[in-house]
């Protein structure tokens, strides 16, 4: 069994700072493995332990992400492998042609059982990758997965639903997104981060991945938050139980609450 | 010069702050208010290969260099002082000698329970007439036949009431002075070795330091570290590589106070506007990240010197006397930033700045380091 598991080397948004025109500064910002990518790792892992089966990064983005931390910290999260695409032409690139890009690494591992990616990236939110991948490489997508068993060609997945939880057979291969608390990542051990430059490290050149040129094209334009209401912030100011209780009732009522 | 870490080192940083973010923040006030000993994460640490970390993974560490050792060192003191003291007794200060003068079948019978961390370790040393003066120690070792017996006692054992393998300095010719002082392996369950009631401390209270007792303790004659008469100088050497822990320590305690002393910078609004705003608070914090950096440098570069097998005992004697007192100092002002609440137990500066101030004292006073580095100044 070849699992592959997704993952993002990004800046931690925690550690950027808010300018006063509203820009983002990231220069101070570290880079990492994105947040909710390793309870992917630790979910694929598992797995790939009780099945015996291999465990491959695959990462695409701008520059960073080939550099040799970056993957030490994936291989250090227990993958065998980890395969990149290093390309600056992808820093800025849209969801869809992200997704195509992993699509076209999935291909060349070739052989793949199952690819995990968690629930979203810590920087761009979009929580659209997943299942563009699995467009791309027509399997089923599953979202909030939180258990995932069983073996090549027959899994058994959990997820969460409202009120819930779904439970899913798949017989052929799939992406699933792990649920942001699916599992506790376990924390490197000393030896595995030691032993994580020794493991294979394998870069894809994006021209020589040749993906196809995208029919249609998936792009985050905006983003907006839901608007506070309005709250009157109307204060009781009075020691009596009783009267307070009495106007508490009328305000209510003024306002068509009762 | 390269004052960059390595990529390895910057995650063994990042491996040890969420373990110590996870495990040991969250219990750290409880240990010190209740002065329990958390062995509970001793298996933890010893699960991630963090309790022998710089010896070969042949002999069961993880074969990390020393910079790395230090740094988890370090980051477990910014999360609880306790935690990083039991480490370092075990690794600098029990194990160390074991790897450095342990014969073949002592390494095989001892040194990889030590380095994986299944067994604990202690360091016996220190009796109650022989602190600083450490050849004054009056605890003897007579052979009689196959067998070693030592008669004695010993105070403030780190680790003690939960260690299994101890190292007990006594002497085998009284008369010869330092030069008569020899070293011992001696296992828990030994006959006539018993260990006291766990001392009251000012700080670093969950780290149970208990004084240790040997009436008639027979123990076999290859349980004798190096020769007859090298004890002395297994102790200073193991307490050379143990200062940098110690100054390890002291570096994640100070950075502990300082990160407290920032946020609450930050938070605290007095005269309509955080205390941040006042040049009187910029100053302190100024002063503090200034002494927290300048001895972390100190503790790294004694540290690197480790790796590259040069001498260390002067630079690792700097780092400690200076890391330790710039601690106290650094959780002191932390403590004046917080004004009263800083004074109270409902912010941890004041646990921070108790901590300190052992840093200090044990594995050599801040007068000691001063007489190394003095003496390695003007010989």
């Amino acid at each position: 069994m070849r699992i592959v598991v997704a993952y993002k080397w990004t800046s931690d948004p925690e550690e950027a700072t808010v300018r006063p025109d509203g820009t983002v500064d990231w220069s101070r910002a570290k880079p990492g493995i994105s947040t909710y990518d390793p309870v992917a790792m630790e979910l694929s892992r598992r797995l790939a332990e009780a099945a015996g089966a291999e465990l491959i990064g695959v990462t695409a983005g701008g520059k960073g992400v080939g550099a040799p931390i970056a993957s030490k910290a994936a291989l250090g999260r227990g993958l065998d492998r980890v395969v990149i695409i290093e390309d600056d032409s992808l820093r800025e690139a849209g969801r869809s042609e992200l997704a195509a890009v992993l699509a076209e690494a999935v291909r060349h591992i070739g052989d793949v059982d199952l690819v995990i990616t968690g629930d979203s990236s810590v920087d761009v939110a979009a929580k659209m990758v997943p299942t563009v991948l699995a467009g791309e490489l027509g399997w089923p997508a599953v979202a909030e997965v939180t258990e995932v068993s069983g073996q090549a060609g027959a899994l058994r997945v959990e997820r969460a639903i409202p009120g819930g939880v779904q439970v899913l057979e798949i017989s052929g291969p799939a992406v699933l997104a792990a649920s942001a608390d699916a599992a506790v990542p376990r924390v490197p051990g000393m030896k595995d981060l030691l032993a994580a430059g020794k493991k294979p490290v394998e870069f894809l050149e994006l021209a020589a991945l040749k993906v196809p040129v995208r029919s249609a094209v998936m792009t985050v334009t905006g983003r907006a938050r839901p608007e506070r209401k309005a709250r009157k912030g109307q204060l009781i100011e009075t020691t009596d139980p009783a009267a307070a209780a009495a106007e508490l009732v009328t305000a209510l009522r003024e306002a068509g609450a009762l | 010069m390269d004052f960059e870490l390595t990529d390895e080192q910057h995650l063994i940083r990042d491996a040890v702050r969420e373990f110590a973010d996870a495990e040991v923040a969250p219990i750290a006030g409880e240990i010190d208010r209740d002065h329990r000993f958390p062995y509970e994460l001793v298996p933890k640490m010893a699960e991630l290969n963090i309790m022998g970390m710089p010896y070969p993974e042949k002999f069961g560490g993880a074969g990390a260099d020393y910079v790395s050792y230090i740094i988890a060192a370090e980051e477990l003191a910014r999360a609880d002082a306790t935690t990083s003291v039991i480490l370092l007794a075990h690794s600098s200060l029990a194990t160390f000698p074991v790897y450095r003068f342990g014969t073949d079948a002592q390494q095989e019978k001892y040194l990889h329970d030590m380095a994986s961390g299944r067994r604990l370790g202690a360091f016996a040393l220190t009796e109650p007439a022989a602190g600083t003066d450490a050849g004054a120690g009056t605890t003897t070792a007579t052979l009689k036949g196959d067998e070693y017996v030592l008669n004695g006692s010993k105070i403030f054992i780190t680790n003690a009431p939960f260690a299994e393998i101890y190292i007990v300095f006594a002497k085998t010719d009284p008369a010869q002075g330092t030069r008569g002082m020899s070293a011992f392996i001696v296992e828990r369950d030994t006959p006539g070795f018993t260990v006291g009631e766990a001392e009251h401390k000012l700080g670093i209270r969950g780290s149970s330091t208990p004084p240790l007792y040997f009436a008639d303790c027979r123990i076999p004659k290859d349980h004798l570290l190096g020769g007859e008469g090298d004890g002395f100088k297994i102790a200073m050497q193991t307490l050379d590589g143990g200062r940098i822990g110690i100054a390890a320590q002291a570096v994640g305690i100070a950075q502990a106070a300082l990160d407290a002393g920032v946020a609450y910078a930050k938070e605290r609004v007095q005269f309509g506007k955080p205390l941040a705003t006042l040049q009187a608070i910029q100053w302190m914090i100024a002063d503090m990240a200034t002494a927290v950096d300048a001895a972390r440098l100190l503790t790294y570069r004694a540290a690197s010197r480790v790796d590259q097998g040069l001498p260390y005992g002067t630079e690792g004697a700097m780092a400690k006397l200076f890391a330790s007192e710039a601690a106290t100092r650094v959780a002191d002002r932390a403590i004046q930033i917080h004004g009263g609440y800083g004074y109270t137990e409902s912010y941890p500066v004041e646990r921070n700045y108790r901590d300190a101030k052992i840093t200090e004292i044990y594995e050599g006073t801040s007068e000691v380091q001063r007489m190394v580095i003095a003496r390695s100044m003007l010989r």
